[in-house]
């Protein structure tokens, strides 16, 4: 464990620093101009060249870099040249729309997926449990931006149920939650079926039962406490994952959260607000990621961080 | 051979039918026997004589909808495969099982104690806390297992194979058991350590006046345990009688290959290795 901490950390920082260099290369070898989509499209040479200058593009790639990678350790990573606004900023303000979304739907994921999912272990094989199994391979292959303008026609339209956009009231939370959760919804429930199928036909199961252990804690203590740990792994990667703003459902319900961000700031060429936004996100998703492994320990004892986790 | 009036369990024209992929299976075809209050019955076959399948199948604990079991089970004079609730009231309660694979037998994600205290809770006799802990110790000291209060803290992958077998016993024990059934309970151990499982097994037998039904291919081991032997062949019982006439003096032609089937210590003859390596 002494050794372990500081080395997952160094790991994470380095995934993130990794990352964030990536990204910047990348964006400046991509076809597009900051300083025109900033000036505008009747800009002179000579006023382009201002911009330039003052955003410090004029400069060498390698200088710039090496101004990104001190601007990493002061944390500022200077001014968003859409927003006017320092970039890290511009992201800390989207975070917790971001923070609700993923929350909100990773919860409903996980209300619905393990009933059903355990529901569907105890039906194995029945008619029913395969009409609810082609519910979720239906649930998996929708487009989440199909589900989700099915949703707003369907319960914001058609029925003026909830907010067709934004998040001003909790009810605009609903659909776009749904529509993230449906997918989830459909993986885990399975994944959750097919570790409670494996574990009812474990031997420990049938032994603890020949010692009168009753039905209801085999299937609640014993199958789902085994079951339960994979399904926790999946759903925290998937946490973590929805951290880096869910895009294509943003965009639909106009969510003011980090992933319309990011494509607003890949459509203006705000390379400072790209840079925090990947920054930002890369390291929420290590640190969820990190959280989760610790907590593994905790959930099954044979694991030992390590030896095992780290591998 | 005490007791014989009163039978602890009575099987009559038991049948273990299994739904397979290529119909169905007759496994275990027509058995009738009887074990009374402290004897020990040994069923012995090879793999696939449906030795394991008629243990299972009389605990009922074959997968449900995948075998049809029919006959009579008696377990102290109650009916137990007419009535599907009734096997309920022995489990865990004077009934007690001992597997084969210990090492797949426990929860992992569970310690030792808190599985030794469940089955302390489940025989009911006991309904405080406090004394479940010390029940539990007991147990473990009966099975001669060292240092138990750090045991009980274990989870069962830190446990050898043997230990864990000695664990599954003692919650066994923990049933107050009348009738143990031992499904191959020294097949997936060490030869080392099955000496050490079935000394205990006998002594805790021979203690407490405890019926044994015991399963096993080992014809040392059923010799060794039994007062009675029935000798299995796909699904049927082919010889039965006391153990020394039948380990003595086997009518059946099965039975003369299954005793010598048993490896003997003897001279090393390399002449007949050499013959058969040429030929």
């Amino acid at each position: 464990m002494l050794t372990y901490l500081p080395k997952r950390i160094g790991q994470g920082l380095l995934t993130v620093f990794l990352t964030v260099s990536v990204v910047f290369l990348l964006i400046r070898m991509a076809p597009g101009d900051p300083a025109a989509s900033f000036a505008g499209p009747l800009a002179t040479n000579e006023q382009l060249a201002a911009v330039r200058e003052q955003f410090g593009l004029d400069k060498p790639l390698l200088q710039q870099y090496v101004i990104f990678i001190g601007q990493l350790f002061t944390g500022h990573l200077g001014q968003s040249y859409s927003f006017q606004a320092p970039a890290v900023q511009v992201v800390m303000d989207r975070l917790p729309y971001t923070l609700t979304l993923a929350t909100s739907s990773i919860l409903l994921a996980a209300l619905v997926a393990i009933p059903l999912g355990m529901w569907m272990a105890r039906r194995s094989d029945t008619d029913a449990e395969l009409g609810v199994n082609v519910l979720t391979i239906a649930g998996q292959s929708m487009p989440d931006f199909w589900t989700g303008i099915m949703l707003l026609t369907g319960f914001s339209v058609l029925i003026p149920l909830f907010p067709a956009s934004g998040f001003t009231t909790w009810g605009g939370l609903v659909l776009p939650t749904i529509t993230v959760a449906i997918l989830q919804i459909a993986l885990v429930s399975r994944m959750v079926k097919r570790e409670m199928v494996t574990n009812f036909n474990a031997p420990y199961l049938n032994i603890a039962r020949s010692r009168g252990v009753s039905e209801r804690v085999l299937t609640w203590k014993y199958a789902l406490g085994n079951a339960g740990i994979p399904v926790f792994t999946a759903l925290g990667t998937r946490f973590a994952a929805m951290l880096n703003g869910v895009v294509v459902v943003e965009v639909v319900f106009g969510w003011p959260g980090v992933g319309s961000l990011i494509v607003r700031a890949l459509e203006t060429r705000d390379y400072p607000l790209i840079q925090a936004t990947v920054l930002i996100t890369a390291l929420l998703a290590v640190v969820v990621q990190l959280l989760i492994d610790l907590a593994y320990p905790l959930l099954d004892p044979r694991v030992r961080l390590g030896k095992a986790a780290s591998a | 051979m005490k007791y014989q009036d009163t039978a602890v369990l009575e099987v009559s024209n038991f049948t273990v039918e299994l739904m397979t992929d290529n119909g169905i299976f007759k496994a275990v075809n027509n058995v009738s026997f009887r074990i009374g209050h402290g004897e020990t019955v040994t069923i012995i076959g090879e793999s696939g004589s449906g030795k394991s399948t008629t243990a299972m199948g009389l605990l009922q604990l074959l997968p449900q909808g995948l075998a049809a079991l029919s006959g009579q089970v008696k377990i102290k004079g109650e009916d137990v495969l007419s009535n599907p609730k009734a096997i309920a009231k022995f489990r865990g309660r004077g009934l007690a099982l001992i597997p084969q694979d210990p090492m797949t037998a426990l929860n992992p994600v569970a310690t030792i104690g808190s599985q030794l205290r469940e089955a302390i809770k489940v025989a009911g006799r006991i309904t405080v806390k406090q004394q479940m802990q010390s029940k539990a110790v007991e147990l473990l000291e009966q099975v001669r297992i060292p240092r138990v209060e750090e045991q009980l803290k274990k989870f069962p992958h830190q446990l050898s194979g043997g230990m864990l077998q000695r664990v599954l016993i003692a919650i066994a024990l923990a049933s107050e058991p009348e009738l143990l059934v031992a499904d191959e309970p020294t097949s997936a151990l060490d030869v080392t350590v099955q000496a050490g499982i079935l000394d205990l097994l006998l002594e805790l037998q021979q203690t407490r006046g405890i019926s044994v039904l015991m399963i096993t291919h080992d014809i040392g081991v059923a010799r060794l345990v039994s007062d009675t032997i029935h000798v299995m062949k796909s699904g049927k019982f082919i010889e039965s009688g006391p153990a020394a006439q039948i380990v003595d003096a086997p009518a059946e032609e099965y039975t003369r290959a299954l005793l010598s089937a048993v490896p003997r210590l003897g001279e090393w003859d390399e002449t007949s290795m050499v013959a058969k390596g040429a030929s």
